[in-house]
């Protein structure tokens, strides 16, 4: 009976704490009116003027479809383009987010993206903020949605048209280079090699993938499991890639280290040199350079095809 | 009494300013005056004069407040129901995480996150709930597993609590492993980032750990007479397993609702009842609600450090917390006269 007592209790408890911050919903007839990645609904009486951004990619998609002037902060990790440096920065990663500064800037519109978590979207909008959380695309089509998204936010819609429209046109003149090409290298994509008996690479249904494939090559990481996945060193002699690609050259790893590593000089792209440093940041970051990205894929992949 | 009194009124003392300079730091620079006004505005219920002390209002009272709030309910759960654990094991390395709060919370907020919830304007709240729920449930299936009949060993509980919790810390490495996109959530959960801001967390948190540390209060005499062993205790016409069960129910709940709400907070727990210990000696009717303050007082200080340290950035507090307390402890250990550790 004491038990009983004590569970309805805290049940009651429980329930009291929580209908206490029911969801307050306003639907308002205004000029911006979007469903954000969460399905929130999200609207604005006017283009945003006052943005921050929590994430790389957004920084750099908004500087680039020329609302560099509207965003007013920056989390620490967005260093693209170079005007961005000189924002405040609100933090980030896995340290918290500076709430505080965020709330003194008095944004009209903070843009959140994949690497927040939505604990944090909540606390913002709590605090009164209201937020667009823009989810990390897996192909370049959803890199041009999200383009044309945050051009609806700032204001720069037709800015983002022109934008996207160039990038699909140079996008279209990999394919039609490339049509019908029958020989397609086969590529390891190395993310991390800490352990060099079974380094990180990307796997299916990532933006790697389906880059390299556009770029008439074959990502041995497609046939695994996950989407970033450890790969055996022994998986990778049976696949025995014709190139290795270094994502990991900003943190050091060059062809000589590579090497170097016990048992890799079997392989035949390190006996034929064809290891190759590749900015990373071309691939990972969402954004117009992921086109750069595919150009140098394509033209490493195929150079007598591409110039 | 009047030997509980003055250390008492001395941690309160240290509470009351430690909250004061948790409010008033920040990486926004309020001034004192305006922070006052502020204050004082909102107590007689006046709107904000312009638009920056209405800033100010959000930062003091929406942000500031509640986390000051949830870090001393947080220093005091764990203060209080490690210094119970300690007493009740008879065991000076018992922490409030010993028989497996931890790591069910950390396996329920893991489970939860790679559930993937429909999106909700509650749905971050979900997240510290099956937290909650789980280390409850783990610290249930750990009682029943100990219990012989109708004894309660000791040994056994521990000795359960620790092969549960590994258990479950396996099963939280093996889905972490899996849960490649919830990954980076995951780790800011376990890191002990408490991602939230507002009062939700402190809604949640307080009803819980205060229903635990008064319960621990409450039964801080069993406590004592527990200490004497099991044979003493009963010749003293105390029903053993019953407080021994009670005990373990309210230090559970606080620990929970402070894991649940914060993430993994180590070292308050274990740290912060010895150093009391030193100070006002081993009754738990004195010991329990001075850890307890103290608990609180350390974990305000240790956040206010987190907050400005490296700001804009934070640091976990748990970082702090281990990094701060260790050698102050090896201090006090240093200069106690007494040689037994």
């Amino acid at each position: 009976m004491k038990k009983f007592i004590l569970l309805t209790t805290i049940s009651i408890i429980f329930s009291a704490a929580f209908s206490a911050c029911s969801p307050i919903a306003a639907p308002a007839i205004s000029e911006i009116s979007v469903v954000d990645d969460l399905d929130k609904q999200i609207t604005l009486d006017q283009p945003a003027e006052k943005i921050v951004t929590l994430s790389p990619p957004i920084t750099e998609m908004l500087y680039a479809i020329g609302a560099g002037n509207q965003v007013i902060a920056r989390d620490s990790f967005s260093d693209y383009p170079e005007a961005a440096l000189s924002l405040p920065d609100i933090g980030g990663g896995f340290a918290e987010y500076d709430l505080e500064t965020i709330i003194r800037l008095t944004p009209d519109l903070v843009i959140a993206g994949d690497i927040n978590t939505p604990e944090l979207v909540g606390s913002l909008e709590d605090l009164g903020m209201i937020v667009y959380y823009l989810a990390n695309p897996s192909d370049l089509e959803g890199t041009f949605a999200s383009i044309e998204t945050l051009g609806v936010l700032s204001g720069h819609e037709n800015e983002a048209k022109e934008l996207v429209e160039g990038l699909r046109s140079r996008v279209d003149a990999v394919s039609a280079t490339l049509e019908g090409v029958e020989e397609k290298p086969t590529v390891y994509y190395e993310l991390d090699a800490t352990d060099t008996a079974k380094p990180y690479t990307p796997g299916p249904n990532t933006f790697y993938t389906s880059m390299i494939e556009m770029a008439g090559g074959e990502n041995i990481g497609a046939k695994l499991e996950f989407e970033w996945a450890q790969i055996s060193l022994e998986q990778l002699l049976i696949e025995d890639p014709d190139l290795i690609l270094l994502g990991d050259a900003m943190w050091g790893v060059t062809p000589e280290s590579v090497a170097e590593r016990a048992g890799w000089d079997s392989l035949t792209a390190v006996a034929n040199g064809e290891v190759l440093p590749f900015d990373d940041n071309l691939i990972a970051r969402i954004g117009p350079r992921q086109v750069d990205g595919l150009e140098a894929l394509a033209k490493i992949f195929h150079p007598d095809l591409i110039k | 009494m009047r030997r509980l009194s003055r250390p008492l009124l001395l941690c309160f003392a240290a509470l009351v300013i430690s909250v004061f300079l948790s409010i008033g730091l920040g990486s926004v620079a309020i001034p004192p005056k305006e922070a006052l006004e502020v204050l004082w505005n909102t107590l007689r219920g006046t709107a904000p004069s312009s638009d920056i002390t209405r800033i100010y209002q959000t930062i003091l009272l929406t942000l500031r407040l509640p986390r000051t709030i949830l870090m001393m309910m947080t220093g005091a759960a764990l203060a209080g129901s490690g210094c119970a654990y300690q007493g009740l094991f008879r065991n000076p390395l018992a922490d409030p995480y010993l028989i497996g709060a931890a790591s069910g919370a950390g396996l329920g907020a893991i489970i939860s996150l790679t559930l993937g919830w429909p999106a909700s304007p509650f749905s971050y709240l979900i997240v510290p709930m099956t937290a909650f729920l789980c280390a409850l449930l783990t610290v249930f299936l750990v009682f029943q597993l100990a219990k012989v009949g109708k004894t309660l060993p000791v040994t056994n509980l521990i000795l359960a609590g620790v092969a549960v919790s590994s258990f479950a810390t396996a099963l939280t490495s093996f889905l972490l492993f899996n849960a490649s996109g919830e990954l980076r959530r995951a780790l800011v959960w376990l890191l002990g980032g408490s991602t939230m801001a507002g009062w939700k967390p402190v809604i949640g948190q307080l009803p819980f750990a205060l229903i635990g540390l008064l319960g621990l209060l409450i039964f801080a005499y069993q406590l004592n007479v527990l200490q004497f062993g099991d044979e003493q205790a009963r010749q003293l016409g105390i029903n053993v397993n019953r407080a021994r069960t009670r005990i373990v129910i309210f230090a559970t709940l606080s620990t929970a609702a402070a894991v649940a709400f914060t993430g993994v907070i180590g070292f308050v727990g274990l740290i912060i009842p010895h150093i009391f210990r030193r100070i006002t000696g081993g009754d738990m009717r004195r010991l329990l609600p001075i850890s307890m303050m103290g608990g609180a007082v350390f974990l305000v200080l240790a956040d206010i450090i987190a907050r400005v340290l490296v700001a804009p950035q934070e640091l976990p507090v748990g970082i702090i917390t281990s990094l701060c307390g260790a050698p102050f402890f090896l201090f006090i250990l240093r200069r106690s006269k007494e040689k037994d550790w």
